[in-house]
């Protein structure tokens, strides 16, 4: 074969597989970026938004968090107290009732019996 | 949604709805947000709350934590005498079997005492039997020889009759109950008291059976006489939850996003016996009511169990209170009987306004690590 026959088809090979080496190149690139942004818009999604130091770290190995994580920022807005930590040999049981169409709230409150803390 | 669980929801809707066997009834109560749902019921001698969003589980979460309540009673209460605690004083020690239930709570008091180096011991019950809290503080009310501390401040004599003090009796000590998974030995002469974990470990149990019960959805807040557990998803920025000596009073207002929070205080459960004036916390190294500086304990945890346990820990531990605290980690809120209050360890003090975020522990010291929630047989680090 003449030599330079030989020599334009090793070049067109050549040329060939730097072609098809960028190609894949390039899609490897884009790959991972489609992966990068996959993975990123999963972990924001998934981390838990904390506010205050009370969230942050206070997930407890054995703690009352299990089921939903704990997350401060996802539940409603509560703006009254809920309830009252407090000693336990005096208690005030509330009841709500609606009598004529208004609500009437009636606090008892009394010494209760066992429990002892 | 279960049959009994719709039954409570719609009897709720309707302003109360009956525990189980006829117990008291949970009642609405309105707290001025109408993003959560929140009942309440008198339960194991105290009262409990249910608070959750989203409003539609209160149903659910309180026929939840009724199953939860019923089920401590009958196991744990030191005053029923159906129950399977009492069943076991009666065989006056050896070795039993218990239910899964007893053999938790029971874990956990040892596991407490372990922790507290003894501050809190299951074994104080004769300690306790011994001052006069030997049944149902009602129950003694309305038999006119012994009543709670009034209203007024005054105290009902107890012990009308001129019966004297009984002699102190300290705690034998929680190092000779051996508990085996469910097995138990108890030497004969030993009386079991829960006290100081079993309020805390039914508040856990009953934010884990409500969870488990809407599935995960929202979150939930459970307070047995005060002692607070919260699970699930918190309200934006965490629970509103007061701090106080006594309900009613005006107090702190702080936030709870995970964990929980208790409170002990010697300030209620007083009687008087004998001449003398005495309370419910007792130390169980003397077997007399704790005399320290501090009336009331506030502690933060990881979970109810941990900090019902020290709270009552730091009651008992007096001076070495804000020591002890300081090297369990734990933040607290202390107030001596002269009024003054400390807030230790991260507790938001006044500076940090109201509604500021009480930081909680990410350890149990009573339960092991895992999703189970057992009790620890060893303490953290190995060794026994």
């Amino acid at each position: 074969m003449d030599p330079s026959i030989r020599d334009g088809a090793h070049r067109d090979g050549l040329r060939q597989a730097r072609r098809m080496s960028n190609w894949t190149a390039a899609a490897l690139i884009a790959g991972t970026g489609v992966a990068a942004v996959a993975l990123a818009h999963q972990a924001s999604v998934a981390a838990p938004a904390t506010t205050g130091n009370a969230a942050a770290g206070a997930a407890p190995a054995a703690g009352n968090t299990a089921g939903a994580g704990a997350q401060a920022g996802s539940g409603p807005r509560v703006t009254h107290s809920v309830a009252t930590t407090t000693a336990s040999g005096v208690t005030v049981i509330t009841t709500t009732r609606t009598v004529n169409g208004k609500t009437i709230v009636t606090r008892v409150r009394h010494a209760p019996a066992t429990a002892d803390n | 949604m279960a049959a009994g669980a719709r039954e409570v929801a719609d009897r709720l809707a309707r302003g109360s709805a009956g525990g189980p066997g006829g117990a008291v009834p949970w009642q609405r109560v309105t707290t001025g947000d109408d993003t959560v749902a929140v009942a309440e019921r008198g339960a194991l001698g105290t009262s409990a709350r249910v608070a959750v969003w989203p409003p539609a589980s209160l149903g659910l979460a309180c026929a939840a934590a009724d199953d939860v309540l019923d089920r401590l009673d009958r196991q744990a209460s030191r005053f029923r005498p159906d129950s399977e605690l009492s069943w076991l004083h009666a065989a006056r020690g050896g070795m039993f079997l218990l239910s899964d239930g007893l053999a938790e709570a029971v874990g956990v008091a040892l596991a407490a005492a372990r922790w507290t180096g003894g501050l809190t011991d299951p074994t104080i019950g004769d300690a306790l039997v011994s001052l006069g809290y030997d049944r149902d503080f009602a129950a003694i009310g309305e038999d006119g020889d012994l009543a709670a501390i009034g209203e007024d401040g005054d105290l009902a004599a107890i012990g009308g009759d001129g019966t004297p003090p009984g002699a102190t009796v300290a705690a034998p000590g929680w190092q000779l109950v051996q508990l085996d998974g469910p097995l138990l030995r108890i030497p004969p002469g030993i009386r079991l008291d829960l006290g100081a974990t079993a309020k805390g470990l039914g508040s856990d149990r009953a934010v884990r059976a409500v969870l488990s019960a809407v599935g995960g959805q929202g979150g939930v807040l459970i307070s047995l006489g005060g002692d607070i557990a919260v699970g699930g998803t918190p309200p934006r920025d965490g629970w509103p939850v007061t701090v106080a000596e006594e309900p009613g009073q005006a107090g702190q207002l702080v936030r709870l996003t995970a964990g929980a929070v208790a409170t002990s205080s010697v300030t209620v459960r007083r009687w008087r016996r004998g001449g003398a004036e005495v309370h419910h916390i007792v130390d169980p190294r003397t077997g007399r009511p704790a005399d320290g500086p501090w009336r009331t304990a506030t502690v933060a945890a990881a979970t109810c169990a941990d900090a019902n346990a020290a709270s009552t820990a730091a009651i008992v531990a007096g001076a070495a209170a804000e020591d002890w605290l300081a090297t369990a980690g734990l933040p607290a809120r202390l107030t001596g009987h002269d009024g003054r209050v400390r807030d230790l360890n991260g507790w938001p003090g006044p500076e940090a306004g109201a509604w500021a975020p009480v930081p909680t522990a990410a350890d149990s010291h009573v339960y092991a690590a895992g999703p189970a929630m057992r009790p620890r047989t060893r303490p953290p680090g190995g060794g026994r």
